[in-house]
Order: structure tokens, then C-alpha cells, then sequence
């Protein structure tokens, strides 16, 4: 028979509420508990609950390294052929820990996992895409719907089977394209997509079209005399001689450097590390992509209150959205920690 | 304009002293079907075999699947501008042999490609498994120039189509299917407040084993422009395009266009099928521009309220699929795009080299990239010579034990993008 | 007048049949780095003007090809980078077999892609 074991948290293994979210990690060996009865029921002769691991929602983001380590040492000690965690439905929280800890099995452990929760869960958006996550109602009313779609979804993972498209198997889709037989042609879907369009009734695309990261623009700046601003580049402004090798094209990562004391950007002292655009007028002076020369001029007539001493850059040129993304994601804490109140981003 | 389709049921093809059809069995002279191929002084020699559904056997590399058609009422003649002279067709009766095919096969260029197995689990990706098929295999003269090639086995499936379809010329259908579509006015008086439709078809329009043909015309010398969707039943499309297996458009496909009878279906219940626009997926950009516009500006002329868009092929019509969508949409006409894609064996690519937000209805036949393992068969009409080099091949693709591992993207109508088939990805 | 367009390839028959009548930049470099040499021509301001992407024989499987820009600058063309960079993007989606075939396979291949490249010609010249 193939073993199973079920995370679930504090308040579905009926220790109590927020006031019990502290409670630690606590395994109970060959019981099943909670939801567990329902996948018990579903799992029928295939599979069995071997252990039922639970943990308090604050307890596990509160300490996230320790109780994943807690976790995992359980996981590792049952050797489960699955991993289950939840449903979480609409717990903010639980869904992240369920996520959080499923990744970890599958990356740490390689055993395969399946949680479930409701679309809006921000566990769902954060590990989607690398665990398959079951859409569910945003409450436990919806359990044995949700059981009903995870268990099957364990099972195969179980028997290392091979798993079909999201819309058969019930997990939100995941990124990856899975091919499948419809039960009508591809030009009679076509025709019913059309006729719910044409009524103005919700319809389903079969591929749904890369989302564009549109982002609304911030309020202005009330009062530019007081505000700090800095200077962040995708034209690829290095100081000469590149020196943590930025490439031309498609970055891998991007520079942080100070410009604490520098009123202008040399032909000695800067260039472009970018491989799209002809480098001559940039390499002669920076400041034509960076500018640097005119901010001073600004911080010292007052027009603007401080020019931020360093600046961030990459190269744009061919650069995956993703990388850029992932860039911005890092520094922009860190400027926003030192009070820079609005970024002056240059390309070419 | 109307058209009554005559449908002759095929249950089986085997040769035959006389060509026939009788009790659904079309006999076929084998001496008589050579010599419609080889009138043309660009062959040398051919052989025909017959495939039927279940049978361990695997046709490849496929070039052109045909329905044999006869006009027996009304103007002109199937294939006009190809076979037939110049004329307008799509009205009065034309009969079709169904659940049969003519399949031309064999080598024309190195990486030819396009599979049909009519067993196993390849025969489910292809819908030309479900037929018989009279495959003619072509063997061309020594020192003839490719484009020269392609054109002599281009006619050659057509003029065999023709002359088998002459056989049902007096015959009774077994059952007959009436389309009908009308003039702008009088479509608005006879389906008052039915929402306006059209079919928006992309043909593939690129070059040598990429071209299209309407009424004989080469589709990358021609205007987005107006066709009744009863003419494309005579075969008034035909395909010259041999490259891209899984989403290419036979010639069997343009004549049993899916878009086009499924939109037939809801025509004077839910909608009014108004006419069918064709549009071509050029390589010079500027082409594309003013095809799209062009076809978004007839969307508009033609006041219509909703249109399909179909596709042929990969990577430079997906610029042409997105750019009729988004001109189109923004002429307030709703859209629902067919297409397939390309996300890499892992699926995790992006399936399309296109995108845009005005794409929200879209249709899929499917990743071309996934891979499948097809089983040794019995018998290969045609030659296995270029199964490493296909598109979805790699040199392990024929392996030692006769299994063929290749992606789907080899395998004839696997991901059609006018919705034959009924693969799909999530 | 001059003929306001130029073709970027590394087929060979490209050059042949094409180079005395048109202006052919001929390189011996891959398909991709094709795609990319015309990338960084879009970047400089020339206008993209044949699909990279064209024909439906796949990255990877031919080796050559052929892509058409302008001789003149006329600014960024946000368009022309787009589709560039999404065939860029495309290639890595295919199997690497160029190198696969038997020779006479390739003369096939240029055949083809210079097919593809004439198609465009008689929209090129009529500007």
C-alpha cells in the first residue's frame, strides 16, 4: 500500500483558532486526522496515512527555517510515496505554509507533493508553478470537493504516473503546457467560445495570453526640493572596466554602485557594459545615459533635495522580463529603506 | 448561394480490373490511375498502395491529403483554376467520396516529414487514421529542380482526386447536406437579429512547400478578399504546402473546412454565417500590415459582430494571427483565434512567438513539441529514409528496435489550427 | 533610386543568386547568431522588414537564414524589436540537429530559405 503523509494546521486538527496559531510542530503517528478522514475515505485500499504532521500557522512563518527543518527530519523518517498538505482554502497563512512546505519535499526530499486552496490564497500565486496546487472553494464547505480532486492527484503522483492537463486534473494551471484529447473538435469549441463571447457570458480561453506587468504610475512627488532621488539604468552604465562583468546582452545580474562625491561621469572613470546600442557617445560620457552631472546641478540649485549616492544598473538588451524583474525585486527594498522618494530610470 | 454536398460513403478501396464504385467498395485499375499520374513528364514512375483504418501500417512522408469530389450541378468544376478552368463554383450539387482519401507521398525535398500511421498510438493525433487512403507515391525524373518537383505531385494527387471522383458522377448519395449563405441584404432580411459571422482563414503564403492556392492563384500575391464558403467545398483552396506536418492545411481540410461547417451548424439558429475572408501570412512585414488591416477594415465593411480566425503553420503567422486579432477586436468585432504551440518538449516555453491582450478567446490544437513514441508497424508505404531529419525527429528518432520517437509536430494534422482535431493543452 | 533594403544571412545560395542584383551581408555564423546580428541592427535604428521567423522549417533544424532590413535608420521600431527578440526567445523551444543531416539535405535547406527571403522581394522593390 502506498503511504501518505498529511500536513494540516492547528485549527483543522481541532486544537483551536488564531489564539492556538503558536502551537508547534506535533506528528501523530499512524493517526488520521481531520481532513485526513476524508482523504482516508478517498484513498480507499491504495493508499494509507502513515503519519498526520500539524503545526500552528504563526508558529511555522514565525519560524520558518526551524519548523521546515522539524518537517522535513518527520517527512524523511516515513519515507511517504506523497505528500499532502491541506486543503487551506482561503487561510492566508496555511495555504503559504502548505506551499512552503511542499516545495520543500519535493526540492529537499524528491517526493512528490500536492496541496490545495483557493485561487485568491497568496500561497497560490507564491507555488502554483512549482507544486501542484488544487483550486478549491474559499472554505471548508468545499472539502470534499477538494478532496475529491486532490486525492486522485496524490495517488498518480504516488504511482509516478504520468499527470494530465490542469483542466482534467484540477490544479491551477502551473506554467506548463500539457497536451490532452477534447471530447469535441478544436473548430466546434471554437464556435461555442464565439457564441458565449458574442452573448457576453463568461467563457474560457484554452490558452490564456502572457500577462503584461502594466504598472499603474505612483502620485507625483508633492515637493521636489525635499525629495531623494536616485538613478537606475538598463543602458548598462558601469564604472570603467566593468567589474562585476555585466554582460551585453541577456544579464544575469545587475551593479550596484556608489556615486557618493561624483559630480560627472568621466570617459576615465565610466562606460557601457551594453552590447545593442553603439557604445561610442556613452563610453565619451556616461552622464549622456546616467545623468548624473545634471542631478548635482539640480541637488545644488535645490531643485531637487539629494541625489541618492548610489545608483543601480543593468543591461536591457535582450534581457528576460523575468531577470528584470527578479532585479528590481531585490534593490528596490533597499532604496526604498534609505528613503529614496522616486527613481529616475534611464534606457537607450 | 447554395450548395447540396452528396455524400458517397467508402467503406473500403481495393484494386480492380475496372475503376468502380459499387455497394460503397471503390475499385480502383491501377493501370488507369498510373497513367492520370503520369501524364505529367515530370514523374517517372509511381506506385499505389491502400491503407485502411487498423491496419499496421504507417504512410510517411505524406505531402498531400485529397477528397475526390464531382461536380454534377452548377458552374465550373472541382479544383477551378487548378484542375477545372477558371469559374465560379459553390452552387448547384457536388458529390464527395467520404471516409476516403487519395494521400500523395514521398520524397521532395531531404527533411520531408508528415506521418500518418493508421494504427497504434500515432493514429489517434492523426485524423486521416480513420480513412482509407489510396496513397500514390511519386518518383520524380532524375535532375528536376525541387519547385518543379513539389507542382508535378501537387497536380498529380489532384488529377487522381478528379478522376476518381468522376466515378460517382451517377451514383445516389447516401445522404446530402444543403449549405446555403446569402447576399448581404437579403441575409439581414431572412436572420433579422441574428449576430453577424464570419470566418476569418489565414493561409499559408511564404514560398516553395509554403504556398496556397486560390482559384490557382499563389495566396502571397492576393489581397485579404471575400469567398463564399460553399466555393471552398469545390476546392477552390488547395494546398501546396509541404512543410509543418501537424499544423499544415491539406487539401482535404480546406474542402471539409471544420470553421466552416461548424459554423454552418449555428447558421439561421444562432447566427448568421455571412461569408468566409481570406487572408495570407507573408514574410515581408509590411505585407502583414496591409493584409491585416485589410482584413479588419472588410470585418467592418461587413459590419459583422464576431469572426474565427484560423491559422497555418509556425512562428511568422503567429505575428499575422496577432495582428488580425488585435485590428479586428479594436474594430469592436469579437474574435476567437484557433491555433496550436510550440512550448518546448517540458511544455514550460511560451507556446506562441506572439502575444497580445486582445487575444482572449483562443482556441489550442495542442503543444507541437511533445513527444510520443510510435511502435514498429507492419508495412511503410513510402520510405522511413527521412524519419531522423522530420521536424520532431532528432538521429535517434528511428530506433534500433523499428520505434520511432519523435514529437508530434511530424505527424500529419496532429495540431491543425482550424480546429480539425481534437488535441488541446491546458 | 537605391533600394532601401539589405539582406542579413548565412546561406550561401543567398549570396549567390542575390548579391551581384542586391545588397546581401553574408556571414558564416549560425541561424541564431543570425537573429542576433539582426537584433542588434534593429537596436541601431534600421527597420526589421522580413519575419525572422519565416517558414515554417523550424530553428535548429535549418541552419540558415535570411532576414531582410533596412539600409536607412528611421528610429525605434518597438515592433521590429518585439517579434525579433520573441524569435530569438523561440529557438531555444527546438532540438539542435543542424548538424544532422546528410549533405545533400542542406542544399535543400538554402533552397528554401532562399525561396522564403524571394518571396519578399516584389513587396521590397515596389517601395
Amino acid at each position: 500500500m502506498l503511504k501518505v503523509v498529511h500536513y494540516i494546521n492547528q485549527f483543522f486538527a481541532n486544537i483551536g483558532g488564531e489564539e492556538k496559531a503558536d502551537y508547534p510542530v506535533e506528528v501523530r503517528e499512524g493517526e488520521v486526522v481531520g481532513p485526513g478522514m476524508a482523504f482516508k475515505q478517498a484513498f480507499g485500499e491504495e493508499a494509507e496515512i502513515v503519519a498526520t504532521i500539524i503545526c500552528g500557522d504563526s508558529y511555522f512563518n514565525e519560524n520558518l527555517d526551524k519548523a521546515k527543518a522539524e518537517i522535513l527530519e518527520v517527512v524523511k523518517k516515513y519515507s511517504p510515496d506523497v505528500f499532502v498538505a491541506g486543503p487551506a482554502f482561503n487561510a492566508g497563512r496555511y495555504g503559504v505554509a502548505c506551499g512552503t512546505i511542499c516545495d520543500a519535499v519535493q526540492e529537499e526530499l524528491g517526493i512528490p507533493a500536492v496541496t490545495g486552496m483557493y485561487t485568491e490564497n497568496p500561497g497560490a500565486d507564491m507555488f502554483k508553478n512549482k507544486v501542484y496546487t488544487v483550486s478549491t472553494k474559499n472554505s471548508a464547505a468545499g472539502m470534499r470537493g477538494a478532496v475529491s480532486k486532490m486525492a486522485p492527484l496524490a495517488l498518480k503522483l504516488a504511482k509516478k504516473e504520468a499527470i494530465g492537463a490542469s483542466c482534467q486534473e484540477g490544479y491551477m494551471p502551473n506554467g506548463v503546457r500539457v497536451n490532452f484529447f477534447e471530447e469535441e473538435r478544436g473548430s466546434k469549441r471554437a464556435v461555442k467560445m464565439l457564441l458565449k463571447k458574442l452573448a457576453d457570458k463568461p467563457f474560457e480561453t484554452e490558452y490564456p495570453m502572457p500577462t503584461f506587468d502594466r504598472v499603474a504610475p505612483n502620485p507625483a512627488v508633492k515637493d521636489l526640493s525635499k525629495a531623494t532621488i536616485a538613478l537606475v539604468t538598463s543602458g548598462g552604465i558601469v564604472p570603467k572596466g566593468n567589474p562585476d562583468h555585466i554582460e551585453s546582452s541577456n544579464a544575469s545580474k545587475y551593479g550596484e554602485y556608489s556615486i557618493a562625491g561624483v559630480d560627472d561621469l568621466t570617459e576615465e572613470t565610466f562606460e557601457t557594459a551594453h552590447g545593442g546600442y553603439d557604445p561610442v557617445y556613452a563610453n565619451e560620457d556616461a552622464d549622456r545615459v546616467l545623468p548624473v552631472d545634471v542631478l548635482r546641478e539640480m541637488e545644488k540649485e535645490g531643485k531637487i533635495g539629494k541625489l541618492y549616492d548610489k545608483f543601480y544598473t543593468t543591461v536591457g538588451n535582450g534581457t528576460a522580463v523575468a531577470s528584470a524583474k527578479a532585479f528590481a525585486e531585490e534593490f528596490a527594498p533597499k532604496m526604498k529603506a534609505d528613503g529614496v522618494d522616486a527613481v529616475i530610470l534611464t534606457s537607450t | 448561394m447554395k450548395l447540396e454536398v452528396g455524400h458517397i460513403f467508402i467503406k473500403d478501396i481495393q484494386f480492380g480490373a475496372e475503376s468502380k464504385i459499387e455497394d460503397g467498395v471503390l475499385y480502383v485499375s491501377e493501370e488507369a490511375v498510373k497513367e492520370v499520374v503520369l501524364e505529367d513528364e515530370h514523374i517517372a514512375s509511381v506506385k499505389f498502395d491502400i491503407a485502411r483504418p487498423g491496419e499496421s501500417v504507417r504512410i510517411t512522408p505524406v505531402k498531400d491529403v485529397i477528397e475526390p469530389r464531382v461536380k454534377v450541378e452548377g458552374r465550373g468544376g472541382v479544383f477551378p483554376g487548378v484542375i477545372s478552368k477558371v469559374d465560379t463554383v459553390g452552387e448547384g450539387k457536388t458529390y464527395a467520396l467520404k471516409g476516403m482519401a487519395v494521400v500523395t507521398a514521398g520524397k521532395i525535398v531531404g527533411f520531408q516529414e508528415g506521418i500518418i500511421d493508421m494504427t497504434g498510438p500515432g493514429a489517434d493525433y492523426t485524423p486521416f487514421s480513420k480513412l482509407n487512403n489510396l496513397v500514390v507515391v511519386c518518383e520524380p525524373v532524375e535532375g528536376i529542380k525541387q519547385h518543379d518537383y513539389e507542382k508535378a505531385v501537387r497536380f498529380a494527387g489532384f488529377r487522381v482526386a478528379v478522376y476518381l471522383g468522376e466515378l460517382a458522377r451517377n451514383l445516389t448519395p447516401d445522404e446530402t447536406k444543403v449549405y446555403e449563405t446569402y447576399g448581404i441584404k437579403e441575409g439581414m432580411e431572412k436572420l433579422p437579429g441574428l449576430p453577424r459571422v464570419a470566418y476569418v482563414q489565414m493561409l499559408q503564403s511564404q514560398g516553395l512547400l509554403h504556398d496556397t492556392y486560390v482559384y490557382g492563384v499563389d495566396a502571397k500575391k492576393t489581397l485579404s478578399t471575400i469567398i463564399n464558403p460553399t466555393e471552398v467545398m469545390d476546392g477552390a483552396i488547395v494546398s501546396g504546402n509541404c512543410v509543418s506536418a501537424c499544423d499544415k492545411n491539406p487539401t482535404y481540410v480546406h474542402e471539409n473546412n471544420p470553421v466552416v461547417h461548424d459554423l454552418f451548424e449555428e447558421h439561421g439558429k444562432t447566427i448568421n454565417f455571412v461569408c468566409q475572408i481570406l487572408t495570407n501570412e507573408n514574410v515581408y512585414l509590411a505585407d502583414k500590415q496591409r493584409s491585416s488591416d485589410w482584413t479588419a477594415k472588410l470585418c467592418r465593411l461587413l459590419d459583422l459582430d464576431a469572426v474565427i480566425v484560423s491559422q497555418e503553420g509556425f512562428g511568422n503567422p503567429d505575428t499575422d494571427l496577432i495582428m488580425n486579432c488585435k485590428k479586428i477586436e479594436a474594430e469592436g468585432v469579437k474574435t476567437v483565434i484557433i491555433t496550436d504551440e510550440y512550448a518546448g518538449r517540458d511544455g514550460k516555453s511560451q507556446s506562441l512567438a506572439d502575444a497580445d491582450a486582445a487575444a482572449d478567446a483562443v482556441v489550442t490544437g495542442g503543444n507541437a513539441n511533445q513527444v510520443i513514441v510510435l511502435p514498429k508497424l507492419d508495412k511503410v508505404i513510402g520510405t522511413l529514409d527521412y524519419v531522423n531529419t522530420i521536424a520532431g525527429g532528432n538521429e535517434h528518432s528511428l530506433r534500433e528496435d523499428g520505434t520511432i520517437e519523435v514529437e508530434i509536430q511530424a505527424i500529419t494534422g496532429a495540431t491543425n489550427e482550424t480546429g480539425f482535431g481534437y488535441l488541446s493543452a491546458r | 533610386m537605391k533600394k532601401d533594403f539589405r539582406i542579413i544571412t548565412n546561406n550561401p545560395l543567398v549570396l549567390e543568386k542575390l548579391g551581384d542584383e542586391y545588397q546581401v551581408e553574408y556571414y558564416e555564423i549560425s541561424y541564431e547568431d543570425v537573429l542576433k546580428k539582426v537584433r542588434d541592427e534593429v537596436y541601431k535604428g534600421y527597420r526589421l522588414l522580413t519575419h525572422p521567423l519565416s517558414g515554417s522549417v523550424k530553428p535548429n533544424e535549418t541552419p540558415y537564414k535570411s532576414v531582410m532590413v533596412s539600409v536607412s535608420k528611421s528610429g525605434a521600431d518597438p515592433d521590429g524589436m518585439k517579434i525579433i527578440e520573441n524569435a530569438i526567445a523561440a529557438c531555444k523551444k527546438f532540438e539542435f540537429k543542424s548538424d544532422k543531416y546528410k549533405p545533400q539535405v542542406y542544399e535543400d535547406f538554402r533552397l528554401i530559405d532562399y525561396t522564403l527571403i524571394s518571396s519578399a522581394l516584389p513587396s521590397a522593390e515596389a517601395w
